[in-house]
């Protein structure tokens, strides 16, 4: 059996994600990028082998993506995290219908894809200033608000009030502005959904930027926050789609693009 | 988890865009200041109920939209009409508006056809009267009209000086006044405009009131807070408006003997002039007092310009009231939009001379032409006569925050080194 490795070094996670020869996901792994992730990365990739009892004799081709993805000095080539992004939504929202524009959040910046019938990339934006409305800045907002990140859906479907807005997403200035709600006896809720639609506009500002057209996409970690997509829904004016893990789309889409890769080189 | 949740309607987002944008304002101005003042609680609430849950005040009566100063709120009340001023502060109906007017045009207009174009009103006027002040919002009135609404244009001279002026605006108010009376089927008599002129002279006198208290060295209320009270009387019930504003200046005479100072006592005095501060645009007069100075007078058409003169009547019959009337809202106007604007300048200085102002912030919208374009003289008369004099475009985004503070904090700053320099 041949197998493909999509492996995706972000500033947060490293995503590893194993295809079979039809490109279908047979397993994968998320950890910590911490100080040395090519090392880490190495270690994640041994042991996801190790637990999908896969030999790495058997590993034909890996494609690397994301920031670290030139010190992943073993992979057979390397490409950008948008086109990697582009081809892992498309196959992973195969049954859902074709996908038009991508929504990412990840841990330091923000995307917006535009793609095309064929579901080549036409367009696509970044957010240009820091860590603004990024999963950085949810983490700090739950630190600062003493839950964790996996709480803030919860918090922000319960808020009754208004949906406090912070003005500044700069993560730094955003934390006093929260203390000073939180010291002014606002409620956690109301603060937290303030949040959501503070990220929820910069995004879709970002997506008009290349156009919306439908299907949507979103993936990245952020999308696991049911709160948040429904910010972005609300914002969008419609629904979105979120893959069952959104934070592998893109080490998916390398594994994909590592199959393609395998098998025109050896038909050439 | 995507099925679990309904999208929000166009309107209902529209809704939550501007219950934010006015809660965030209301929160700093009850929030941010030391000795807040309990009968402004009348005004937070309102702003509340009908900003951030959208209730209506005016069921069953006919809501008279006005889309600018001059349009006599007395001829309105005579005939039973309840004015609604549409000048808009809303960042949300500014980008609503910014699809159907030019990039550069003034944020206030675009807010105000944003929320025309939106047609989600608290309370939707049943008429709207458009006076031909400056470009923007004469041909705003045009846009408004073909996106199906009912507006009248009432011809407004762009000289003042001139007796041909002052005769066609006073046939214009009368037109005005023939075409509300049509459309209410009423008939403007003696009785009817003099107690609505009372009632309105009533208002202002109270208004009066308030900025006297702001010529002490102590100063027992913001500027903010006063933006906010004299916004209120855009679309507030004027009974109800008067007496929150008796029960206000109560207070106030109360803080007075008390000695409550909303400042400390070296805060610089701001006199604050251009293009209005619309709640809840109230971005620059929140960064001024969030900076540690006060705004003791303002030569805006939003507050000061709105109640400073009142109408002379002669006698009481209904044609001199109608032209005293006229006179008030031409002659006394200091609008940018006229040729010579000498009036404006003379304001501004007699208003640093009363209120003791070390200071004047002069804002512009960025896109209000005649604001930006009268700088130039402002500033020319401000430096003749000493005053010191910052000038500030801004618009109604949230992003420039940052830089905008700096600027107002330096200003500040060397205002309160002057005053060190003087002692």
């Amino acid at each position: 059996m041949k197998y493909f490795v999509g492996i995706d070094i972000g500033s947060t996670a490293i995503k590893i994600s194993v295809a079979d020869e039809n490109k279908n996901l047979i397993g994968h792994k998320i950890s910590a990028s911490g100080s040395m992730f090519y090392k880490y990365a190495q270690e994640a990739l041994t042991e996801l082998l190790r637990e999908l009892g896969i030999d790495e004799k058997e590993v034909v081709y890996t494609v690397a993506t994301g920031y670290g993805r030139k010190l992943f000095k073993e992979a057979d080539e390397n490409i950008s995290e948008i086109t990697a992004n582009a081809i892992g939504a498309q196959q992973a929202a195969k049954e859902y219908g074709e996908i038009k524009t991508i929504i990412n959040i990840g841990g330091q910046d923000s995307k917006a894809i535009s793609l095309d019938a064929e579901g080549n990339v036409v367009n696509f934006a970044m957010n240009d200033r820091c860590a603004a409305g990024t999963g950085k800045f949810l983490d700090v907002v739950a630190m600062n608000l003493e839950i964790g990140v996996d709480e803030l859906s919860d918090y922000h479907f319960k808020s009754k009030g208004t949906p406090l807005s912070i003005s500044s997403t700069c993560a730094v200035f955003a934390e006093s502005e929260i203390i000073g709600l939180l010291g002014n006896g606002h409620s956690v809720e109301d603060i937290i959904s303030g949040v959501h639609y503070s990220i929820a506009k910069r995004i879709v500002k970002l997506v008009k930027r290349v156009g919306v057209k439908e299907n949507v996409y979103f993936d990245g970690g952020p999308a696991l926050n049911g709160g948040l997509v429904s910010a972005i829904e609300n914002e969008l004016g419609h629904k979105i789609y979120v893959p069952k893990h959104p934070q592998i789309t893109t080490s998916y889409g390398a594994a994909v693009l590592a199959c393609d890769a395998f098998f025109s080189e050896s038909e050439s | 988890m995507n099925d679990e949740h309904t999208i929000e309607t166009p309107k209902e987002k529209q809704n939550r865009h501007k219950a934010m944008e006015a809660i965030a304002v209301l929160n700093s101005l009850k929030e941010d200041f030391k000795s807040p003042i309990k009968s402004m609680d009348y005004f937070y609430d309102l702003f509340e109920k009908v900003y951030c849950r959208h209730e209506p005040l005016h069921e069953g009566k006919t809501k008279i939209g006005t889309m600018c100063i001059q349009i006599p709120s007395e001829i309105i009340y005579a005939l039973d009409g309840v004015p609604i001023r549409l000048c808009n502060g809303f960042y949300t109906d500014d980008e609503i508006g910014s699809d159907l007017m030019p990039s550069k045009s003034c944020p206030l207009v675009k807010a105000t056809v944003g929320l025309f174009a939106s047609d989600n009103f608290t309370d939707k006027p049943d008429i709207t009267f458009s006076p031909t002040t400056c470009d923007q919002k004469t041909k705003a009135g045009a846009i408004i009209g073909s996106l199906g609404h009912t507006i009248i244009d009432v011809g407004f001279p762009r000289t003042k000086e001139s007796e041909e002026s002052r005769h066609y605006w006073r046939e214009s108010v009368k037109h005005f006044a023939v075409e509300l009376s049509k459309f209410q089927g009423k008939k403007l008599t003696r009785t009817n405009l003099e107690s609505a002129i009372k009632k309105v002279g009533y208002a202002q006198s109270l208004y009066h009131k308030l900025t006297d208290f702001r010529k002490n060295k102590i100063v027992p209320i913001l500027g903010v807070d006063m933006f906010l009270v004299t916004n209120a009387f855009f679309f507030d019930k004027i009974d109800g408006w008067i007496s929150a504003v008796e029960k206000l200046v109560a207070e106030l005479e109360q803080r007075v003997i008390e000695g409550v100072n909303v400042v400390g006592k070296a805060s610089p005095r701001i006199v604050y002039t251009g293009s209005p501060p619309i709640f809840p645009n109230y971005k620059i007069p929140l960064i001024i007092e969030e900076s540690d100075a006060i705004i003791v007078a303002d030569e805006t058409c939003s507050s000061n310009r709105m109640f400073n003169d009142m109408v002379a009547v002669d006698e009481w019959n209904l044609y001199d009231m109608m032209d005293s009337i006229s006179d008030k809202y031409l002659k006394a106007c200091t609008c940018p939009i006229f040729t010579q604007n000498n009036d404006r300048i003379r304001r501004i200085i007699q208003l640093v001379r009363s209120y003791k102002g070390d200071g004047v912030i002069y804002q512009a919208f960025a896109g209000c032409q005649v604001y930006e374009m009268e700088q130039r003289s402002v500033l020319a008369a401000m430096e003749r006569e000493g005053i010191p004099i910052l000038y500030i475009e801004s618009d109604y985004s949230p992003s420039q925050q940052g830089q905008l503070t700096t600027r107002v904090e330096a200003f500040i700053e060397s205002l309160k080194n002057r005053k060190r320099m003087k002692k």
